[in-house]
């Protein structure tokens, strides 16, 4: 069963994407994507962006196969009965944060993580939701660097860390600490060039990647192909859907 | 769904001409001993995508904005082994720079004139509003062969030469009878497909950033079917990737083929040439 840990639900300010949730679930579905994790897009512009976790439990609750992934903003008054929420959706297997939207850097985040760390959730970093040089002129949000993210891992061992976003590069620049730290894990939404996953899986980190589409802001098929295309079936299969299976115990 | 049912559906149903695809030797982490290794290896993972043939151009090793009419043509003696390695798959472009006109003429009647090239491949050395592109366009027409001319608007800022699709427009206009290929449909973005409306002469190559839905549908919408065609820019970008993006869109399979092969045949003048 594929797991997308990366989807979305909502509508982007530069993109005319049909983000609604049954167009998303739908589009998915084509391509046997039967487990989705889905966040709200609008959280990333919001002052408060927990309004909008409400669409997503609500989508978890009309659909089985969807499970809500909240973004939590750690520096608004309020966060910890937010992740009370989260924690109380049994289906809800991690939140999410955008701190190069909410304006604050992962090194500020101990106090917020620890707190994750005592739960049964994981935390997703996002590293980019577009490439900066497509944002629109007068929003321009710069990329979260992915050692900040790494950092923070190493600080909070009983948090599982994914990084959400982050591109081939910059996922073959923290090979070491992908391979040595045993709660850091990254998805593959936005892992692109020529052999892409082929380098990643070479690697040695195939255990710690996880299939994301970034749908409906990317397409699908895009994120599809670069997984299929390059990777043998067994390959292919631990980042399809056995290493989700495996972290988050779907 | 399996695996084999999967990659069913991520591949194209015919044949596929990519217009734009630079040497491993240009970019990326790629440790290449040879222009035979080179070619063999983007055709096995063009193969992997149901990617057919290749347009083919070098930017010189590291890539100088402004290369020397020298590094040119090394960046073309390069595509022209590369296309000796595989005859079938190669259609090798001929780098040149406005920078140097009359060295850029004497470059394009080598390599296109006498080793029968595919096409041109201008870069960011100076923005298609440039008189020194002039000469270049005027032997490309003579020649009968396509310019294939880069293009983004950045938010970030655009380079000095780095032409925007306003400036392509422009070039376009200047000269209606040239056959042009605006390089990077998601770096154009919306604004950028608005500039080209009233250019007949350009087309636009799909690749450029990320696989942001629907931005082939809109091209397809405002240019219209003939006007889009399937680049990936590999090796920046992934075969499979940026076919994803016609693959995936919402349109008719006739437009997807035509995306994906038809347009580029009839462009290159290589009609019924499968």
């Amino acid at each position: 069963m594929i797991t997308d840990v990366c989807a979305w639900t909502g509508t982007w300010n530069t993109l005319d994407a049909p983000g609604d949730v049954d167009s998303v679930r739908a589009g998915l579905r084509v391509y046997g994507v039967e487990r989705i994790f889905l966040s709200p897009l609008a959280a990333a512009w919001r002052p408060n962006p927990h309004i909008d976790n409400q669409r997503v439990y609500e989508a978890a609750g009309r659909y089985p196969n969807i499970r809500a992934v909240p973004v939590l903003d750690p520096t608004l008054s309020g966060w910890e009965r937010e992740l009370d929420r989260a924690v109380r959706h049994a289906a809800t297997p991690m939140v999410r944060i955008l701190p190069a939207y909410g304006g604050y850097t992962p090194d500020d985040l101990d106090v917020f993580c620890a707190a994750i760390g005592k739960t049964r959730l994981a935390l997703a970093v996002q590293v980019r939701m577009e490439d900066p040089r497509r944002q629109h002129p007068l929003a321009q949000v710069p990329d979260v660097r992915v050692e900040k993210i790494a950092d923070l891992a190493q600080r909070h061992p009983d948090l599982t860390t994914v990084i959400a976003g982050a591109s081939t590069a910059a996922l073959r620049n923290l090979r070491d600490k992908l391979c040595t730290l045993p709660n850091l894990y990254a998805d593959v939404s936005q892992a692109d060039g020529l052999d892409a996953l082929v380098t990643l899986v070479d690697a040695e980190i195939t255990h710690k990647l996880l299939f994301g589409s970034h749908t409906p802001l990317f397409v699908t098929a895009s994120a599809v192909a670069r997984v299929v295309n390059d990777l043998n079936d067994k390959d292919a299969t631990v980042i399809l859907s056995e290493n989700a299976a495996r972290i988050f115990r779907v | 769904m399996d695996l084999s049912a999967l990659r069913a559906l991520v591949r194209p149903h015919g044949p596929v001409l990519d217009v734009h695809v630079h040497p491993l030797s240009c970019f990326g982490p790629y440790r290449i001993g040879s222009i035979r290794e080179d070619a063999h290896r983007l055709i096995e993972t063009g193969k992997r995508s149901g990617v057919t043939k290749m347009c083919v151009f070098s930017l010189y090793p590291s890539c100088p904005y402004e290369p020397t009419p020298a590094q040119c043509r090394e960046a073309n003696d390069y595509v022209l082994a590369m296309r000796d390695e595989a005859p079938e798959t190669f259609l090798p472009f001929c780098y040149v720079t406005p920078v140097f006109p009359d060295e850029a003429t004497t470059e394009i009647e080598r390599c296109v004139g006498g080793e029968k090239m595919a096409g041109i491949k201008l870069w960011v050395a100076r923005r298609a509003t440039d008189p020194g592109l002039d000469p270049i366009m005027e032997k490309a027409v003579a020649l009968d062969v396509p310019v294939l001319q880069h293009a983004w608007l950045k938010t970030t800022g655009n380079l000095p030469g780095e032409s925007t699709p306003e400036d392509v427009a422009d070039l376009a206009r200047r000269h209606p009878a040239a056959r042009i290929i605006m390089a990077h449909l998601n770096g154009a973005g919306y604004r950028g497909i608005e500039a080209l409306v009233d250019t007949p002469n350009v087309v636009v190559d799909t690749s450029g950033g990320d696989p942001e839905s629907g931005m082939v549908e809109v091209a397809v919408a405002r240019l219209g079917p003939h006007r889009v065609v399937y680049d990936s820019d590999a090796p920046i970008r992934h075969f499979g990737t940026t076919l994803g993006k016609t693959l995936g869109a919402v349109l008719p399979d006739t437009v997807k083929r035509d995306i994906l092969w038809g347009n580029a045949v009839r462009i290159l003048h290589l009609a019924g040439d499968a």
